[in-house]
């Protein structure tokens, strides 16, 4: 496959110099496709203090198909369903957004950036986005509760 | 007064002949049965917008202002232009507008259509603004103005216009200063909603367009016998129609302009609908605002009708690329790649530590022993990484994965015989700062496509002077060649005295101009194809889509090419 050489490559420059707050490993030495990523909570979000599991799932085709992320870790946000998938709804990786110059790392870096800031109005969560427009506080506060309960460093 | 305006976008519906009434009551029902006579009482902003029954036309062009559009800064900018077509519409009442608008756009097929005539002065209209943009940059505007004088006198008694007016010349006069090199060239895709599994939309040639001037405006609509056969891809700048062969798009569907730099589209009274990124810009039958539209827009024309099952009655998706002009220039980024090819496979010399990477396999490229494929916007992949984007279902349209732009790689190659010796002559002459060696040839032939490349430069080269000479478009042949030829960036404070020289048709002058371009502007590295073009021919280089050169089969050589060596050695330019 020649999406292994990209992947091997990609997977080394992150490792090598991860961005801010993402560790990034393999979940199975074996498989190149399936990643484990550990993200920080940004500071300043109510994601703060918590590490978020991360399941990154890279098709066969990539780079031409769009790598798929989902969380692990139970976490209270707009754009991430609160099933026990946990998928995650990034622009950049709907199909018809995805461009094969993109890069794993750009992904994640947007993913945590969404942590930061939710998109409302791109929610897959429709609650929990009126809430989080409507009444944040109320919103902060669960978001909060449910990184200390889920996404506790142990 | 008042229902007069409001209707004169839409009265071809109730002047239909009877053959077409049918598809009139088509497209009634597409367009949520709407009642021919009745729209201005049912459509609540614009009623709105008349109170009173004297209601003057200025406040129907006012109608524009609640619209919500406060987000834009440039609002007061472009209000004008609205204003000034609605007031277009008004004027089709008189004769005389529709005689002078047939009589001034000689570039098109005539037509003797009433609609058609009504249609081309309202847009002659709505170029009004940018209109005044030539005028300040030429001062011999006015004296040349090729606008339909009667439309001309109607918009200067307008108050509003001089109300609206010295803004815009402010704004575009910056902006003129800004960017003096863009050009009005917007492109036409097909784009085939794959993600959604939706129908297929209407299949189309690419369309591109360059226009003429600023003041153009460029029709869509439904595809009409009487236009003449439609030029998809003209070698000139036209704002000729574009016509779709679908039932569902609208006689007068919707209309693209350049506005203040920036490309905008408008719902001239569609029945079914014309949709920027899936909003309606307007409800049946009614004309919008002025939407911008960037490069990546979708403009979709009507919707399917009957499940588009038929061909006829499918919607037209429209994938637009506009703004995409430096990219066809020479810049930064494609210049690099030229030397880093030149200089492919020179061994020791060569320094690969900057070479790109490939964006699909993140090795890197431009390396010796390697197939490569390059796309007009000049990035570079291994040809086993890209080929299947290059193989896929849309081709033979590409689109390059980095910068998304589209290329048609079933384009004719524009690679006229004379275009290597010519830039070698150019660089020898000019002691150009990439030296030409003996494996560019061969390195070109490999990566496809430098003789895009060239193309691009010289309609980039070529087109850009539009902008000064806009205005001035119709003045004669042998003055605009001249124009296009010899205006450049770094000659724009001399252009106008030079040009108001030429404007002389003497052939001699026009030849010192060629001349002189040549031996000032060409850095060594760039095609010097303007040069091989007689004055007569220089339309020719106009051709705003680079990719896809018709041009190059009808550009034969003519004796004037040997003039070539006499410009490049500096002596034509002393003359």
């Amino acid at each position: 496959m020649g999406s292994q050489k990209r992947i091997a490559k990609e997977l080394s420059e992150l490792t090598a110099s991860p961005p801010d707050g993402i560790t990034v490993t393999l979940l199975d030495e074996a498989n190149l496709y399936e990643w484990k990523v550990l993200m920080e909570g940004p500071e300043g979000s109510p994601y703060q203090g918590g590490i978020f599991q991360i399941r990154l799932v890279l098709p066969t085709e990539y780079p031409f198909k769009p790598p798929t992320v989902s969380f692990a870790t139970k976490i209270y946000h707009p754009n991430v369903t609160n099933d026990d998938k946990g998928s995650m709804c990034l622009g950049m990786l709907r199909p018809d957004e995805w461009k094969p110059s993109s890069k794993i790392g750009a992904v994640l870096e947007f993913a945590r950036q969404l942590l930061a800031e939710p998109m409302p109005d791109d929610a897959i969560e429709g609650r929990i986005a009126e809430q989080y427009k409507n009444d944040n506080k109320r919103y902060d506060e669960i978001a909060r509760e449910w990184t200390r309960k889920h996404a506790n460093k142990t | 007064m008042e229902t007069a305006t409001a209707s004169a976008s839409f009265s071809d519906s109730s002047h239909r002949p009877g053959r077409l009434r049918r598809f009139s009551q088509l497209r009634q029902n597409l367009s949520g049965h709407r009642s021919r006579n009745s729209i201005s009482n049912r459509v609540s902003w614009l009623s709105s917008s008349l109170p009173g029954r004297d209601s003057t036309v200025t406040q129907v062009g006012n109608s524009t202002a609640p619209c919500p559009d406060s987000d834009q800064p440039t609002l007061a900018r472009y209000t004008s232009a609205p204003t000034s077509s609605s007031r277009a519409l008004a004027l089709d009442n008189q004769p005389s507008s529709t005689d002078s608008a047939r009589s001034n756009s000689p570039n098109e097929p005539s037509r003797t259509s009433n609609v058609m005539a009504r249609l081309r002065s309202s847009s002659a209209m709505q170029g009004r603004p940018p209109r005044t943009l030539g005028r300040t940059t030429t001062p011999d505007g006015p004296t040349t103005s090729p606008e339909p004088t009667a439309a001309a006198a109607a918009a200067n008694d307008a108050p509003a216009e001089g109300i609206s007016t010295p803004p815009v010349e402010m704004q575009e006069g910056e902006e003129e200063a800004n960017k003096p090199k863009q050009k009005a060239t917007i492109r036409f895709f097909p784009y085939q909603d794959t993600y959604q599994n939706s129908r297929p939309s209407l299949p189309f040639v690419p369309v591109a367009r360059t226009l003429p001037s600023e003041s153009c405006v460029i029709r869509v609509g439904r595809y009409s016998e009487r236009d003449g056969i439609p030029i998809p891809n003209p070698a000139e700048p036209s704002d000729a129609p574009v016509g779709f062969k679908s039932k569902v798009v609208s006689r007068k569907h919707c209309e693209f302009m350049f506005v203040n730099g920036q490309w905008h589209v408008k719902d001239v009274g569609s029945s079914s609908g014309t949709f920027l990124n899936h909003m309606r810009l307007s409800q049946p039958n009614m004309t919008s605002r002025l939407y911008s539209i960037k490069d990546g827009d979708i403009v979709q024309l009507g919707i399917d009708f009957r499940g588009g099952e038929e061909m006829i009655f499918r919607c037209v998706r429209i994938r637009i690329e506009c703004n995409r002009s430096w990219q066809q220039q020479p810049n930064e980024f494609n210049k690099n790649t030229e030397s880093l090819i030149k200089n492919l496979g020179k061994g020791d010399t060569a320094d690969y530590s900057g070479c790109r990477e490939c964006s699909i396999c993140l090795g890197s490229v431009l390396r010796p022993y390697q197939c490569l494929f390059m796309a007009a916007c000049a990035h570079v992949w291994h040809y086993k990484c890209i080929s299947r984007l290059l193989h896929s279902p849309d081709y033979p349209m590409f689109q390059c994965p980095n910068c998304r732009a589209f290329t048609d790689l079933s384009a004719e190659v524009d690679d006229t015989p004379e275009y290597e010796t010519e830039s070698k002559k150019a660089a020898a002459a000019k002691a150009g700062p990439a030296p030409e060696d003996e494996t560019e040839g061969p390195s070109r032939s490999a990566t496809q496509t430098p003789a895009e490349a060239p193309a691009t430069n010289a309609a980039g080269e070529s087109s850009e002077p539009q902008e000064q000479s806009e205005g001035r478009a119709e003045e004669g042949e042998l003055v605009t060649d001249v124009e296009n030829l010899h205006l450049r960036e770094e000659q724009l404070a001399e252009a106008d005295a030079e040009s108001r020289g030429s404007d002389s048709p003497a052939p001699n002058g026009s030849n010192d101009d060629l001349a002189r371009s040549a031996t000032i502007n060409i850095p060594g590295f760039q095609p010097t194809q303007p040069l091989n073009v007689p004055p007569g021919r220089s339309s020719h280089l106009r051709a705003d889509t680079p990719v896809r050169s018709e041009t190059s089969d009808d550009n034969p050589l003519t004796p004037r090419n040997d003039s070539g060596p006499l410009a490049f050695d500096g002596r034509a330019g002393m003359q």
